[in-house]
């Protein structure tokens, strides 16, 4: 059995390398990138949480660490794959900001993270659970996401973009609170699960009326 | 007395082993390479026939160049032979830690690069200036990051003194699976294949003018002075290998002088060093090279790495 101690450096690695998916997202140009690496972070999210159960004995998100593995790492990544063989869309992504400059805004990003983290953990009083010394890094998750949604303008990326929020948000649940109760866990799966297909039945449809998944498209529709 | 004797032995023994070491790692990295290619290579000693095949044949000096071509492959070989004795090769305390630390050596760094850019423009050939300006604008982003990996790993140790971060690695091996250490790794190793000019960041072999930045510089040099700058940026490669295996796997490196634990610190690094090598050797033979526009993107990504590990060590804590 894993011990606290070798979890908690376990947990502090996989964290890092989930942030560093969330970083190589933003610098990969191929849309199959996206989803590797998305997948790749899925299965990282699933780890952590695996070792929070059995580090710590909180065994009410096995359930939702398996789920993550088989939606998250496994069924969603299939999917997007699916839907981009589909419609052959070209394999490189839009951006309305250079990759470059993008690193650089979402290093900023990070930086706001871990200090908007700093009073949330000072008031929790807890600064010697390690699952906590997560949470900066999952608010930097959630706002990286974000920023993917807001400057890569294809359809998939949108949804990638999207999944990494949701990622983030689990992860600050592992360490806050380590893990929500089971039925919102399972809620949220569901509802990222039916999110991420009808986003992709829809990024299909895009694709056959307009011949492009490019959003920007879409502003002639107001026409 | 004798300390001060036992001192500079070993600084003799440090500078040997990087002048004899850097032609070898060289051959080994084009053989490893020609190997994966399906093509038998040049023996492994090849390196040291070219550079002694080089020391022999005449000079030919451009007419519109001036002193500062001549004076560059000298330039650039000394920096490189002071950084030798600034980064710790076989031992820690490194036997110049007196005159200065990380900052001192990428100032060197720096050094052997504006004059070799100098000498690039110096000939006034077009190639001489296109390499010139490439070598400035991709160091502007490498020396931020390199600068970044080493203080992600300086916080912990509480020094910029290469020696004193390598002895409290020593001392607490812990430290080493931290991951920011290692995001510091793979940060300064991107660094490193983009301070030496390797594939994907610029190709060694080649004198394709679209892709050269470094041999573009120097294309106008020959005989001995070509000898200088190849063996430069052969040590160079050593170099940073050696600090890479050094700062982030410091096994087996002699902290004090005595003739075994140097022994056990030169077969070390050697091992070590052959093992980054293959592996350079193997990502210039499984990666093309990036278009110029796209090399800001990867040393981009290196800088964030070092940022991240900067950032990691104060949210995690040492």
């Amino acid at each position: 059995m894993v011990d606290a101690n070798t979890a908690s450096h376990l947990i502090d690695i996989f964290a890092a390398t989930i942030l560093v998916t969330a970083f190589l997202i933003v610098s990969s140009r191929s849309l199959l990138f996206y989803v590797r690496l998305f997948a790749l972070q899925s299965l990282l999210l699933g780890m952590v949480a695996l070792l929070v159960v059995v580090g710590y004995g909180e065994s009410h998100i096995l359930i939702a660490a398996v789920l993550t593995i088989l939606i998250k790492a496994i069924a969603i990544p299939v999917a997007l794959n699916r839907i981009i063989k589909k419609i052959e869309v070209q394999k490189e992504i839009a951006l309305s900001i250079n990759i470059p400059l993008s690193l650089l805004i979402c290093g900023a990003l990070m930086i706001v993270a871990s200090s908007v983290a700093e009073p949330i953990l000072a008031a929790q009083h807890q600064t010697t659970q390690t699952v906590s010394r997560v949470l900066p890094s999952s608010i930097a998750m959630m706002l990286i996401g974000l920023f993917i949604m807001m400057t890569r303008k294809k359809g998939v990326t949108q949804i990638i973009g999207l999944l990494t929020m949701e990622n983030g948000l689990f992860l600050s649940g592992l360490a806050i609170t380590y893990g929500m109760p089971l039925i919102v866990e399972v809620g949220i799966f569901f509802d990222i699960m039916v999110a991420a297909m009808i986003l992709g039945v829809f990024v299909f449809r895009i694709n056959q009326t307009f011949e492009t998944i490019n959003i920007d498209e879409l502003r002639s529709l107001r026409h | 007395m004798s300390d001060t004797l036992l001192i500079i032995a070993s600084a003799l023994v440090q500078l040997c082993i990087v002048l004899i070491g850097a032609p070898l790692i060289a051959g080994i990295i084009k053989k490893v390479k020609a190997r994966m290619q399906n093509r038998k290579g040049a023996p492994v000693l090849q390196p040291y026939s070219d550079l002694n095949k080089l020391l022999k044949k005449e000079v030919i000096l451009s007419s519109s160049s001036s002193w500062v071509f001549r004076a560059t492959p000298y330039i650039v070989f000394t920096s490189i032979l002071l950084i030798a004795l600034l980064i710790p090769t076989l031992i820690v305390p490194v036997s110049l830690h007196w005159i200065g630390d990380i900052i001192t050596v990428v100032y060197l760094l720096a050094l052997g690069r504006f004059f070799t850019a100098l000498a690039g423009l110096d000939t006034a050939s077009a190639f001489g200036g296109l390499g010139s300006s490439r070598e400035m604008s991709i160091a502007s982003i490498i020396e931020p990051a390199m600068m970044l990996a080493i203080v992600a790993s300086a916080v912990t140790a509480g020094s910029t003194d290469l020696s004193v971060i390598v002895s409290s690695l020593v001392s607490s091996p812990v430290s080493l699976i931290h991951p920011a250490h290692m995001l510091a790794f793979i940060g300064l190793f991107i660094v490193t294949i983009a301070e030496t000019g390797r594939i994907p960041v610029d190709n060694p072999e080649t004198h394709l003018e679209l892709t050269m930045i470094h041999e573009a510089m120097i294309l106008e040099y020959s005989g001995r002075y070509l000898a200088f700058i190849e063996w430069a940026s052969q040590m160079k490669l050593f170099l940073f290998l050696a600090l890479l295996s050094n700062m982030f796997f410091p096994v087996g490196i002699a902290t004090s002088v005595t003739a075994a634990a140097l022994i056990v610190g030169a077969v070390s690094l050697l091992a070590k060093v052959v093992v980054l090598a293959v592996v350079v050797a193997v990502i210039e033979s499984t990666n093309a090279k990036l278009r110029l526009f796209r090399v800001p993107e990867l040393l981009m990504v290196a800088f964030i790495l070092s940022l991240l590990a900067l950032i990691l060590y104060f949210i995690i804590g040492g």
